[in-house]
């Protein structure tokens, strides 16, 4: 009912019978006034930004009423309220063109998840014990405001770290603007597949930090470097849909796609052809390709221009990258990669791409850098049917500190915020103990995770539905994307958001900052944002060659025969969403495995050392060893064994903690050079049958039927 | 003319990322049944991608192809149903009545593409992610079989937005949740009876066939079978 | 079972009856006629006054739900007309203290029934709110006057030539 109607009301007056009222039930739970206009039944569609990756993915939540528990004034009641059921991709972002990955469609159980953090809470017991016991949020910004008082007071505002997940846009703007007002160092950003390597890369071949975008749907013959790129990698939405019209978007027009890897891959498995290559000899491959290119004179050296002087021996043709040379390290055969190289340059537009295992080496820069080489001889750089680097005003920064400068730091006070560390680094590199050293912990987490169950105090985040959310991805579109969306629905629970926190500590130290931080709210910062932070002086441009490196592993051949591949899973990515049932519960693409670990095996090898489909193995480093039942792959060669990340939680809400096996732990704490990012595919391990099945391999049992030749590995 | 739904499934587009598995969960109140039970073959997903290799190491290759309830016109399930739970529309949905299902999982044994699932409990959400889901669509209780739809709800729902605004269903507008969240545009849904819909002219693609065809059980899915390169003849 | 959760409801949202007596009462479609409903509104009294039914069901013009109004639908003319009366004191003061309205169901179909009802079409179609409601200015708080089981909605749909395929109203 509206005003003007209850002004037409109004003029009729009369009497009412008597009314009696009856009050509540006893036991029935209190109701609350709703605190938004709704009407029942009616979905309204809310745009977002889906937060579970750094490709940036608008989304739309369809929001409609709903009744949910929540506490008001400290009083427990229910509430009709506006609450996001599904969620979709925006048919108006340019990455996402609507699409929605399996992750994205998931994010809604970010919100609902039964073991959200709904108040701050401080530690109680043991530091990692998982005791915490619910506090005030005045008290709780209160003794974050005490600590840091303390530490300026002494002169110490260095001591202060703040360790986050890779974002861009103004949250991440903030945080620069809050440290650097304090006088604390800027903040680390960490996440397991970073690809610090390939923007580095690029930033050397092309004078761009950035990712780039693949023009797939011009590209008529690609070749994929053993990039997850329908999968997990870079922008996986927007090159899926790139994708299906490469395969199918032009009648009588379909390109070819040749995978370059050691283990096929879920995006492997769409390729035209598979090239087993020795892992880290990728590079090899592609100046292989390079090389022949140049001898049949189908391209000149020069046409690579800065990309290519940056390769050693590239103006005199690669001589050393002769197809036998090639076969000989990395197990191409000669005929093989002529062919290759021919059709590369026949069939284009062409483009080659590179990342994830392939660039996880010591040499990962020196692989990225042949294959840049390769792309530019071949004139796909921002090229239809290329890669180009989206414009963008804010492209992502150099980091100016990584967590091993954190942790080298022995920092007095650590601020962390979703990122998790403990879980995706080595036991080896020991950042967990490092961690635990340090005197005082805060976490805006909204989960007690590996990392969060250290801190001392969790000052509990909104989750992205409720909160501004920004999306400025560094790539997935031809064109600069850039948004940012209101809450999509009011807060569940009594979080608040990280920025406001900030802000608010900012207000309430003893010392106020000077000057101080010109807003109230985030939502202030997104209306007016900081003056985007002089960008790192650019590295001295060096063009000087860069010598190949071979990939160095850790762990001799003879006692450590296999190379240990790990990969982000298909449904739990880096394992930062492995708390969500319906991620757990979703069948892998190559095994239909749900709800565990496992180790994918040759069939060959797993004659050789007894092992059958769920046998428990163990694989060991000279760092450590997990267990977890085996999978028999044809889709992995003898000389290797592979196993998805995302599981091995020690402490990840009821459906991750203490579920399968991590293998990052494993790993080796080597890492690229010139980035310090975790070179997570340069360990060898050895291989031992533990004992039988033991009932954690959990497949899932829907197949068509009635098809014996179907069933075989089916 | 009545409507007559169907779905083309490209495999040449598939990529296996299973957008379309949560997506459904999502859409349609499915449940997760967690390990234990899923390790005993009760997790349930009314779309699935099954992967066929063919070779070995190093020439091993992998196809994928989403499977979901193929509506067929002359469906197994619906005639060894004792209650008529399972049975055709006019709209050539293969309809499964919660209310009249007994649960024999006489139609679960009877369909080869094993796509129906039985709820051998209570389905649970462990509060607060029953807020996730979709007023829109029935809750299925303990005793009750379940499959694919073809979001009914969402027919329903276009339907009736169309005749409020007096107009006539517009083809690619109304979407299933596996079909909307594919990123490849892998799977395309919409009425057969159209010849002029995008359906339509697909399943009359040269590349087409239907899953395990032989049987009889004449399938509303085509499949366009994925491809190989051919070198092109060169300029 | 699982703890309760900290409302002192079940922590886990089940289609399982809590109870026997609850599953054999929905069972056999046992359904109190009257329910006690949190404030005796007379539906007689404001229809009289020339209220008209989507002043306070919003939604039954537009979607599946007609909706039940909250304190803040019946402040919007009762924080001027008849504040006098006791109800209207109490009503006020629900909505200061920031409580609602507990409206129970009237009809209700159990969840095993599978009915996904929608209003707006029967709107649409011209089906007047009595035709399933009863004449709301014979009641003063609502009652369960139409039964309205699977034959009186077939009966109608026959007449006026809808669909009765099963899928028309449960999926």
């Amino acid at each position: 009912m509206d005003r003007r109607r209850f002004l037409k009301v109004t003029a009729i007056t009369g009497t009412s019978a008597a009314l009696a009222s009856c009050g509540h039930p006893e036991n029935q739970i209190i109701r609350f006034v709703p605190e938004e206009e709704l009407t029942p039944g009616i979905a309204v569609w809310k745009p977002s930004v889906c937060p579970l990756c750094s490709a940036g993915c608008g989304v739309i939540a369809r929001v409609m009423d709903g009744d949910a528990e929540v506490f008001r004034n400290g009083q427990p009641g229910v509430t009709r309220m506006g609450l996001a059921r599904k969620l979709e991709g925006d048919p108006a972002h340019a990455v996402s063109q609507g699409r929605l990955c399996a992750r994205g469609q998931a994010a809604l159980q970010v919100t609902y998840h039964p073991d959200r953090i709904t108040t701050p809470l401080r530690r109680t017991g043991e530091r990692g014990n998982g005791a915490f016991q619910e506090v005030s949020w005045d008290e709780a910004l209160g003794e974050l405001v005490s600590r840091i008082d303390e530490l300026v007071g002494k002169g110490q505002a260095s001591a202060i770290a703040f360790l986050g997940r890779p974002r861009r846009g103004q949250r991440q703007a903030l945080v620069g603007e809050f440290l650097r007002a304090l006088g604390a160092p800027a903040p680390v950003s960490f996440a397991l597949f970073d690809d610090g390597v390939a923007r580095h890369a690029n930033e050397l071949s092309f004078g761009r930090y950035q990712l780039p975008t693949l023009d797939l749907a011009r590209t008529r013959y690609l070749i994929n470097f053993g990039a997850d790129f329908l999968g997990t990698w870079n922008s996986p939405v927007a090159q899926g849909v790139a994708y299906g019209r490469m395969r199918q978007g032009q009648p009588g027009v379909r390109a070819k796609f040749v995978q370059v890897e050691p283990r096929v891959s879920q995006t492997g498995a769409s390729a035209d052809e598979w090239v087993v290559v020795r892992p880290g000899t990728e590079g090899v491959v592609a100046l292989g390709l390079a090389h022949v290119i140049m001898r049949e004179g189908l391209r000149p050296a020069t046409a690579a221009g800065r990309a290519g002087t940056l390769v050693d021996g590239w103006a005199g043709g690669l001589p050393q990258f002769t197809p036998q040379e090639v076969e000989r390290r990395a197990g191409v055969t000669a005929e093989r990669l002529e062919r290759l190289a021919k059709e590369f340059v026949t069939y284009g537009p062409s483009l080659a791409v590179i990342g994830g295992a392939a660039l996880a080496h010591a040499n990962g820069v020196v692989q990225a850098l042949a294959v840049n080489a390769l792309n530019a001889l071949v004139g796909s750089v921002d090229a239809p049917g290329g890669i180009s680097f989206m414009p963008t005003e804010a492209p992502p920064a150099r980091p100016a500190r990584s967590l091993r400068d954190l942790v080298s730091a022995s920092p007095q006070l650590l601020l962390v915020d979703e990122a998790n560390p403990v879980f995706a680094t080595p036991s080896a590199a020991r950042v967990g103990e490092a961690l635990r050293n340090i005197p005082f912990i805060a976490s805006f987490g909204s989960f007690i995770d590996d990392t969060s169950v250290l801190a001392d105090l969790i000052l509990p985040d909104h989750s992205f539905l409720e909160s501004w959310t920004e999306s400025s991805p560094e790539s997935g579109a031809m064109e600069a994307v850039s948004m940012t969306a209101p809450p999509a629905m009011r807060p569940l629970y009594a979080t608040r958001a990280m920025p406001d926190v900030l802000l608010e500590v900012s207000r309430r130290l003893s010392r106020p900052l000077d000057p101080p931080l010109p807003w109230q709210t985030f939502e202030e910062v997104l209306q007016a944002p900081p003056a985007a932070a002089p960008a790192a002086p650019a590295r001295a441009a060096s063009a000087s060659p860069v010598t190949w490196a071979d990939a160095q592993f850790d762990g001799d051949a003879a006692t450590y025969p296999f190379h240990l591949l790990p990969y982000a899973s298909q449904a739990l990515h880096d394992g930062s969403l492995a708390h969500l049932p319906w991620l757990q519960e979703l069948p892998d693409p190559m095994t239909t495995a749900m709800w565990c670990s496992w180790v994918e095996i040759n069939a060959h090898t797993a004659r050789q050392l007894g092992i059958a489909l769920g046998d428990m193995v163990e694989v060991s480093s000279a760092h450590g060893s997990v267990r977890a039942p085996a999978v028999i792959s044809p889709g992995i060669g003898p000389e290797a064994v592979a196993m998805p990340v995302g599981q091995g939680h020690e402490t990840f809400t009821r459906y991750a903690s203490g579920r399968g096996a991590n293998p990052i732990r494993v790993l080796a704490p080597v890492e690229e050079p010139a980035t310090g990012t975790l070179a997570w595919s340069a360990t060898r391990v050895r291989l031992a049958r533990v004992g039988g099945p033991d009932g954690s391999l959990v497949l899932f049992a829907g197949a068509t039927r009635e098809r014996p030749d179907h069933h075989g590995r089916g | 003319m009545a409507h007559r739904w169907g779905m083309v499934v490209d495999l040449d587009r598939c990529t296996g990322c299973e957008a379309c598995v949560t997506a459904c969960h999502a859409e349609n109140n499915i449940p997760t049944v967690g390990a234990a039970e899923a390790a005993r073959g009760r997790a349930m997903h009314w779309i699935r991608v099954e992967r066929y290799w063919e070779g070995e190491f190093p020439e091993a290759r992998l196809t994928f192809r989403p499977v979901l309830c193929q509506q067929c016109d002359n469906a197994p399930c619906e005639a060894v149903c004792p209650t008529y739970a399972s049975h055709q529309t006019d709209e050539g949905l293969n309809a499964q009545v919660y209310n009249r299902c007994i649960g024999t999982r006489y139609c679960a044994n009877a369909c080869m593409y094993n796509v129906r699932f039985f709820n051998f409990f209570h389905p649970q959400w462990e509060k607060p992610l029953q807020l996730q889901l979709n007023p829109d669509v029935s809750l299925r209780e303990a005793g009750v079989m379940e499959k694919c739809t073809f979001c009914v709800q969402r027919i329903k729902a276009a339907k009736s937005e169309a005749r409020a605004e007096e107009r006539e269903l517009v083809d690619g507008a109304l979407q299933p949740a596996c079909a909307q969240a594919c990123p490849a545009g892998a799977l395309v849904f919409g009425d057969l009876n159209d010849p002029e819909s995008r359906v339509a002219r697909l399943s009359e693609s040269p590349r087409g066939s239907k899953l395990l065809e032989e049987y009889g059980a004449e399938p509303k899915i085509t499949y366009l079978q994925r491809q190989g390169w051919h070198e092109p003849d060169a300029q | 079972m699982a703890q309760p959760s900290r409302w002192g409801t079940p922590s886990v949202f089940t289609t399982a009856h809590r109870s026997a007596g609850e599953a054999f009462r929905a069972f056999f479609d046992m359904r109190p006629d009257e329910v006690d409903q949190p404030v005796a509104f007379s539906h007689q009294l404001h229809l009289e006054k020339e209220l008209v039914c989507t002043d306070c069901h919003e939604g039954v013009e537009r979607g599946p739900v007609a909706g039940l109004p909250s304190v803040n639908t019946c402040l919007i003319c009762h924080s001027q007309i008849a504040t006098d009366r006791p109800i209207i004191q109490e009503i006020t003061a629900m909505q200061e203290k920031g409580v609602d309205l507990a409206w129970r169901r009237v009809y209700g179909y159990t969840r095993e029934a599978h009915v996904r009802f929608e209003h707006a079409p029967h709107i649409r179609a011209g089906v007047d709110c009595s035709t399933c409601h009863g004449d709301m200015k014979q009641q003063t708080v609502a009652r369960r006057v139409v039964e309205m089981d699977m034959a009186f909605c077939v009966n109608c749909h026959k007449a006026k030539q809808a669909s009765n395929d099963c899928l028309t109203c449960h999926f």
